[in-house]
């Protein structure tokens, strides 16, 4: 049963405040712990994009591989925002934040990966009748 | 000064647009006339025109949304008897105009009608399904509205100033570029379109949030009824996808104001990318319509079957189903782009796929009606009739959903005749089912149910006979959107669609009929009991219509059925739960944000339209304004006391306590 | 008309008692209450968290927005039509610039908002400043790089791909803009009214929106700037 049908002062049956969280709102701590966690974050995002700089700048690593690199770089980096400015968590109270930005990354995926490929298949039927549409199929 | 705007934009050689906009301006002006005659001014806009009650602004939904389909039923008889005329010789329409009326017809009925139905149900009965007393976010609840409001108005005065697009429902470039459609006529479609989506993004939004923060106590997901939980379905793909119809339209706009290059077949534009970006929006769109149907239609199975839902946890996992793979179907659009075999077998299988999840729903609604005392109410003749039109939808889409047989069938009237099959078999049989189910909710009377039967035997039949003969001409070669016809074999099957659109034509006069006679009966057909049809979610235990609060005390839901619980206890110990504690409640205020937003919309749709920049810059600021008025507000709530709560309530009370009191005189309680 | 009313639950209620099996109805899952409005049975949710919550949804449309414009880029980017291509056009160094200037913004952003859950006023109207101003030279450093190119000749109607290019980092570019408007209307609204629970509500919401715009230039910064340079 509801823990509010034996409190009657509470009529309105709203709900406590730490029972649920939303994104980037920041729960009751101590002064220091959210600037701490803020220069955790900043930490980590400057290491990961100097990181993702430097490699698209350098021969270090196999060339081929650089934007793939890139991409995994970007995506760490989303994911320390995600977890050190917006607070999203794994806990229990957070699990309708994860699961709409589950639903979110999937349309978004959905949309880009879809049209991309979608679109590689436009002048797949067809022979390329100018120099410029030869030009395009180059990927 | 005034842009492109001139004189010469009104159309005085063209009688038909003229004739209509003076008899809508004539009408307009005298129910401005009546309402200032007999000083409804202050009570309309109090009551309605700023309210941010989630019942009024579902009702005004509901009447913007009944306009407009009747605006587009004009469109649809025009354009078919113009078909029928038009065999072998010119008809009475030119081909500029009949282009600019299947574009209307289209945008209209989708956007504007359908749309506005549907977020008019969600918005009125989400909150009272799930126990709770408004959406989350009232005031921008009415933004959405209004907004809504604003295109539709944008669209309606492309009748008399200017023109309408003509490339059809979805502006595919490269015609709809400045290079081969210069006019207004998409600048219309694309504001409007532009400013009523960002609406329903915002009803989106709050359905959304409503629905998984905003449940009475008790009400855990799995007790949620099934309407509840198709409108989450439906929020969330608006959520997903009205986004990409927002991007898809800027970027035709930038294409077609400034001059650049998403989607023109010149300097590395890609036409298709629009064709592609559209449909990604343009499919679920249509889930978006019909899953809050299919809502409707098991509500009001299961209340009209006396049983529960059958299958009601498969109900929820097909709603959601339907919810994912409806936005990994949209190439199944343009399987003629000539995509390779892997891309059309992909697109070509999941939308086979998700008729997987229409399936499981329309057995667990044949299995409700199976064993269960079935009452032939007229919401119950709607749902019926929509599972056979329904069924045969389905399967024809299930045929086009195959790419070689896509190929042949490929804009014909096939095709035309299969989307009309689902969304007139499922949408809007289920906005007249729920209509007619939820009017004595709503306005606190029945209506007649005698005019009722006839307006779905007349929607019903009238239907097959207009679409039939569209489904034979698809299979024999006719395409779609033909000014003229130049093969005399067809005419006879035009004609019988034009016998059926005479049929459709009587039905919706005995809809118009139903409402005048239950308005001068409403003393007769008056719902005292909140509950007229023995319902099972909480909607029904609030009063006919719910005070504006909705619910005196929050309830407290114990399992699925939350109200059915509520009254079975109530009858078998023959009394009603024990009076509560009244409390004062906090409401929100009223406010004229919504409206005044969607002035300065409209205001900033025309000037952009008619490229007037001056104006659309002074509406922005105006609009920017007006919202940083409405965040300096003091007040924003208001407290309505408990002595007032506690009123409602006890006449809510005596009102059931005397039904009570009278079956059991009758002897009719166990 | 129709003769409806209690009758019909009585059969009812002797339905459901000769279906023992309540086919599709059988309890499920646990029945004691899980914390957490979200997926429990507690009630609704306090006004704080529905904001956030539903900013959070409005978020996700945003970022969906975004991935149209980015669909677009990736479609588009090889159709120069014969005019410059991506390497000719991007300034690592620059970029460079913005990012760490629009990294540091979000960082003294959200210090902003402990200082507000500290209830200091000052120091969230300092870090607000901050925020804003450091997002002020982001926009500035964006409009130089706009002017550079357009003086090369180098617009969006030029082809497809720089369309699609200044239309991504445009956009991103116009959602920092309505941001420091924003920003400038709540500095002010704390200034007359202090901090009133909607005031920190759209804190909150602000908060959101400003981390989510940088996410979005990771994004750009990433697959535009690096991976076109490269």
């Amino acid at each position: 049963m509801s823990n509010l049908a034996s409190d009657e002062e509470l009529p309105t049956g709203v709900l406590d405040n730490r029972e649920d969280h939303s994104p980037g709102d920041e729960p009751l701590e101590d002064a220091g712990h959210w600037v701490r966690h803020a220069n955790l974050g900043l930490t980590l995002s400057i290491l990961l994009t100097a990181g993702a700089f430097f490699l698209a700048g350098s021969n270090i690593i196999y060339g081929p591989a650089v934007p793939i690199a890139l991409i995994v770089l970007a995506i760490a980096q989303m994911g320390v925002h995600l977890v050190f400015f917006l607070h999203i968590t794994t806990g229990p109270d957070n699990t309708n934040n994860v699961l709409a930005l589950a639903f979110g990354i999937l349309v978004v995926f959905l949309i880009v990966i879809g049209s991309i490929w979608i679109m590689d298949h436009l002048m797949q039927n067809m022979m390329p009748t100018r120099m410029e549409d030869m030009m395009q199929m180059q990927p | 000064m005034f842009g492109k705007l001139d004189l010469s934009a009104v159309p005085l050689s063209e009688p038909i647009p003229l004739i209509t906009s003076a008899v809508v301006i004539l009408v307009a002006l005298g129910v401005l006339v009546l309402i200032t005659v007999r000083g409804w001014w202050p009570y309309l806009w109090h009551d309605w025109i700023t309210s941010v009650d989630h019942k009024r602004i579902g009702i005004m939904y509901c009447l913007l949304g009944v306009l407009m389909l009747i605006r587009g039923f004009a469109d649809a008889i025009m354009m078919r008897t113009q078909q029928a005329v038009a065999i072998n010789a010119e008809g009475y329409l030119t081909p500029e105009h009949y282009n600019q009326i299947f574009t209307a017809h289209g945008t209209i009925m989708i956007l504007f009608g359908a749309m506005p139905l549907v977020l008019g149900f969600m918005n009125f009965l989400v909150p009272l399904q799930l126990g709770v007393r408004d959406v989350a976010f009232p005031t921008f609840n009415s933004v959405g509205f209004w907004l809504t409001a604003s295109g539709a108005l944008l669209i309606n005065i492309s009748l008399l100033i200017g023109e309408f697009a003509r490339t059809g429902w979805l502006p595919y470039p490269p015609l709809s570029e400045t290079a081969y459609s210069p006019g207004v006529g998409v600048d219309y479609y694309l504001w409007a379109v532009q400013i009523s989506g960002i609406g329903t993004l915002i009803t989106g939004i709050n359905i959304v949030t409503t629905v998984l923060k905003m449940r009475c106590p008790g009400m855990s997901y799995l007790r949620m009824p099934v309407f509840t939980w198709t409108a989450l379905a439906s929020c969330l793909l608006i959520v997903a996808v009205f986004p990409v119809l927002t991007a898809t339209l800027a970027m035709l706009t930038l294409d077609r104001y400034v001059g650049w290059h998403y989607f023109t077949n010149t300097a590395g534009g890609n036409p298709m990318m629009f064709v592609n970006l559209i449909w990604a929006w343009g499919h679920p769109e249509v889930y978006i319509l019909i899953l809050p149907a299919f809502g409707i239609f098991s509500e009001i199975f299961s209340t009209f079957s006396g049983k529960p839902l059958f299958g009601y946890r498969s109900m929820v996992a097909a709603t959601l189903f339907i919810c994912v793979v409806s936005l990994l179907v949209w190439l199944h659009h343009f399987f003629t782009m000539g995509a390779g075999a892997a891309v059309n077998t992909f697109f070509g299988i999941s939308s086979s796929i998700i008729a997987v999840g229409t399936g499981v729903k329309i057995y667990n609604w044949i299995f409700t009606m199976y064993g269960g005392r079935v009452r032939f109410e007229v919401p119950m003749l709607w749902s019926m009739g929509f599972i056979f039109t329904f069924i045969i939808g389905g399967l024809t889409g299930v045929l086009l959903a195959i790419p070689p047989a896509d190929f042949v069938t490929h804009n014909s009237l096939f095709l035309v005749a299969h989307f009309h099959n689902v969304i007139i078999g499922g949408v809007v049989f289920a906005i007249f089912a729920g209509a007619e189910f939820w009017f004595p909710k709503a306005f606190g009377f029945r209506l007649y149910a005698g005019w009722g039967k006839v307006a779905f035997w007349c929607a019903f039949i009238g239907f097959w006979v207009t679409f039939t003969p569209l489904y034979i001409l698809g299979l024999e070669g006719m395409t779609r959107r033909l000014q003229h016809i130049n093969v005399p074999e067809w005419g006879p099957w035009l004609y019988v669609s034009v016998v059926g659109v005479a049929i459709l034509i009587v039905g919706v006069v005995a809809q118009v009929v139903q409402l005048v006679v239950s308005i001068r009966d409403r003393e007769l057909l008056r719902d005292v009991t909140g509950d007229p049809w023995d319902g099972r979610s909480l909607e029904w235990a609030t009063p006919s219509p719910p005070p504006f609060f909705n619910f005196a005390v929050m309830p407290n839901v114990e399992g699925e059925e939350a109200y059915w619980g509520i009254k079975l206890r109530a009858i078998e110990t023959q009394q009603l739960a024990p009076e509560p504690k009244y409390a004062p409640i906090e409401m929100p205020v009223h406010s004229p944000v919504g409206v005044y937003t969607a002035f300065f919309a409209t205001v900033f749709g025309f000037a952009m339209i008619w490229h007037i920049w001056w104006l659309a810059i002074v509406a922005l600021v105006a609009a920017f304004a007006g919202f940083v008025v409405f965040a300096w507000r003091d007040v924003h709530e208001f407290e309505v006391p408990a002595e007032e709560v506690a009123r409602a309530e006890r006449a809510r009370r005596a009102s059931r306590e005397a039904l009570l009191r009278k079956l059991s005189e009758e002897g009719a309680l166990p | 008309m129709t003769e409806t009313g209690l009758p019909a639950s009585v059969e009812a209620i002797r339905r459901v008692r000769e279906d023992p099996h309540r086919l599709g109805h059988r309890a499920h899952g646990p029945a004691e209450i899980i914390a957490g409005a979200g997926h429990g049975m507690t009630g609704p949710a306090s006004k704080r968290i529905i904001v956030g919550y539903g900013f959070w949804i409005y978020l996700l449309s945003d970022i969906v927005v975004f991935s149209c414009f980015f669909a677009a880029f990736a479609v588009q980017r090889g159709a120069t039509a014969g005019g410059p291509t991506m390497d000719q056009i991007i300034e690592v160094p620059r970029v460079a610039m913005q990012t760490a200037v629009l990294l540091v913004s979000s960082y003294t952003c959200m210090l902003s908002f402990a200082a507000t859950n500290a209830r200091s006023r000052l120091w969230t109207q300092v870090f607000l400043a901050a925020t804003g101003i450091l997002g002020l030279v982001f926009i500035l450093l964006e409009l130089q790089e706009f002017a550079e190119l357009a003086a090369r000749g180098i617009t969006p109607q030029r082809s497809g791909m720089l369309t699609s290019f200044f239309g991504l980092v445009g956009l991103h570019g116009l959602h920092v803009s309505a941001g420091l408007l924003w920003l400038g209307t709540m500095m002010a609204q704390i200034l007359v009214k202090g901090f009133r629970p909607e005031i920190v509500h759209r804190l909150i919401c602000f908060n959101l929106f400003w981390h989510a715009l940088d996410i979005v230039w990771i994004g750009i910064f990433t697959i535009v700037y690096l991976m076109g340079a490269g």
